[in-house]
């Protein structure tokens, strides 16, 4: 099991946000989170990475406790976290935006030695981040904007770079925020490769996303969340027929 | 390129033979690792310190009182005023850091850091002779090949050793900057959020940044005390670090040493025009103005954007 989370809670004052959340996720799983606006999701997100710290409950990371850890720490350990507007460095290169997101890899390859780049005569570290930078790019589509400023492109293009740094990452799991909101029919379509990609070498997926069809198509598994807390789980075709779920979406006249 | 921009300055002092262009040169180069190093922490980290002329004034005072009590020379004394800094820099980082002062609180309590060092050093009268400050007539010295080791008195040796200080200054932040850690430093000052989910630990750059930055500044205020020959607690004044930040928001936040070239307009510009302290203030304050409203990115900046347009 690579991660457990069991009843993770999130109160921001009186109103509780996600309640009492169980759930499992094993390495390679595809897992889809729905729910409705406002039903807790990317709160659930922000907690699983840290950016929000649980009120009660455990996560537990391939047998360790990292609930109230920093972000930085959360993603060392392996899980990054794209966001929903993409947050980005506006003002730097899409090259140099990569490059950043490049930190972890660099610390895990070279450790401390990276310390003695700083000084003269012993090579550049970031040297061996080129060649993936360049994978990266190149899989993300975004080799035409490798030298323009990251504030300068699409929306499309933004949410690809967030996609693009969290890959830098070298995540175990990859938690994506409706990373296909707001994007066309072929970004969507360039996206679904990526994902694809990705899970052909066996990254752990956790997506949130409104647009069912296209996450039910990818994921193995969907988890449909109401008010903060888990209403259903199971195989996505089952899960987005069943009764709650339905009346959680339309309303009960629907059900 | 920009590298052979050093080898005319190495060549004035057989064109200039006037005593006050080169004595503004030292203490422009001299400024310049002040504000070079500050820039470390502020333009390219986005952290605004007013620390920085406290950690100049606390290794002045450092370096001259190791020198007294411990008899060591110069150098040694230099690397204790370094060492001392570098402590009280991790501490009061580590504070504000952990707190996560951003902008102005960060601001407002490095100020009063400053302040309360500034306050011990002008009432511990038995160690620091309070406001009379010292005088005093030790000098470093220098092995020079064929004469030994020589005392650096006169502004031709002060020349040399003030460019040479400076030198090694731009090179060692530009090897940080164009770094990895370089690149933590920019995450945090774009997007300090995001850089935390990519792994970044921010708060350990951010402390190394303040305290590298510091580091300059000390060894900046080793050569400074002995080339005027005085400390006082002017050292620590506020009006020191508004210097700062001039020669700094003058120069251009985006290039290692373009602060430098703020620090040559500040120095000079009291001898162009003769003026009084108070009216100096105020020159720095209507400067200050201006950069920001009329060239945000500094005169190296718009000569820099202009030769691109060109």
């Amino acid at each position: 099991m690579l991660l457990e989370v069991r009843n993770l809670t999130k109160r921001f004052g009186g109103l509780t946000a996600v309640s009492d959340m169980s759930f499992a996720l094993d390495e390679g799983d595809i897992v889809g989170i729905f729910g409705p606006n406002g039903s807790g999701k990317t709160t659930l997100l922000n907690l699983i990475s840290g950016v929000y710290e649980p009120t009660a409950g455990q996560l537990v990371w391939q047998g360790r406790e990292l609930a109230g850890c920093k972000p930085h720490r959360i993603a060392e350990a392996g899980i990054v976290k794209t966001f929903q507007n993409p947050q980005l460095f506006g003002e730097l290169s899409v090259h140099d935006n990569i490059a950043i997101a490049g930190h972890l890899r660099l610390k895990r390859q070279a450790g401390w030695r990276r310390i003695a780049t700083l000084f003269p005569l012993r090579g550049k570290a970031s040297a061996d981040l080129e060649p993936r930078i360049d994978h990266i790019l190149r899989l993300c589509r975004l080799e035409a904007f490798r030298d323009a400023p990251a504030a300068s492109l699409s929306y499309g293009g933004e949410k690809m770079l967030g996609v693009a740094m969290a890959l830098m990452c070298e995540p175990r799991l990859l938690l994506l925020d409706e990373p296909g909101s707001g994007l066309g029919h072929d970004e969507i379509r360039n996206l679904d490769e990526v994902l694809r990609d990705l899970r052909a070498h066996g990254t752990t997926l956790c997506v949130i996303d409104h647009r069912v069809g296209f996450l039910g198509k990818l994921a193995d598994r969907a988890i449909v969340i109401h008010h903060g807390a888990k209403i259903a789980e199971g195989p996505p075709d089952d899960v987005l027929r069943d009764h709650a779920v339905i009346e959680a979406y339309l309303g009960r006249s629907h059900a | 390129m920009k590298h052979l921009l050093w080898i005319p300055l190495l060549a004035v002092p057989f064109v200039v033979h006037d005593n006050v262009v080169l004595t503004i040169l030292v203490f422009t180069f001299i400024a310049g690792i002040l504000a070079v190093s500050f820039n470390l922490v502020f333009g390219f980290t986005g952290q605004l310190s007013l620390f920085h002329a406290a950690a100049f004034g606390l290794s002045a005072y450092a370096t001259y009182l190791s020198m007294i009590h411990l008899g060591i020379s110069f150098w040694l004394g230099m690397i204790v005023g370094v060492l001392f800094v570098t402590l009280i820099s991790v501490v009061i980082g580590a504070i504000c850091f952990r707190f996560n002062l951003r902008e102005l609180y960060f601001a407002i309590v490095t100020l009063a850091f400053s302040e309360l060092i500034r306050l011990v050093i002008l009432n511990w009268n038995s160690f620091t002779n309070g406001s009379l400050g010292i005088n005093f007539t030790l000098t470093p010295t220098l092995w020079v090949p064929g004469r030994g080791v020589i005392p650096v008195t006169g502004t031709l040796m002060w020349y040399y050793l003030s460019l040479v200080a400076v030198a090694l200054a731009v090179f060692g932040y530009s090897r940080i900057v164009h770094s990895w850690m370089g690149r933590c430093f920019a995450s945090i000052r774009l997007n300090d959020e995001l850089a935390d989910t990519l792994g970044i630990d921010v708060f350990r750059y951010k402390l190394v940044s303040f305290v590298a930055g510091n580091i300059g500044a000390a060894i900046a205020g080793s050569l400074y005390s002995f080339y005027i020959s005085y400390i006082d607690p002017n050292y620590f004044s506020l009006d020191q670090s508004l210097a700062i930040i001039a020669m700094a928001l003058l120069g251009g936040r985006e290039f290692v040493a373009a602060p430098i070239v703020g620090a040559l307009v500040l120095t000079a510009l009291p001898h162009v025009i003769n003026v009084n302290a108070e009216a100096r203030l105020l020159i720095y304050g209507l400067i200050l103005i201006l950069t920001i409203l009329l060239m945000p990115r500094g005169i190296v900046g718009l000569l820099a954007r202009q030769r691109r347009a060109a």
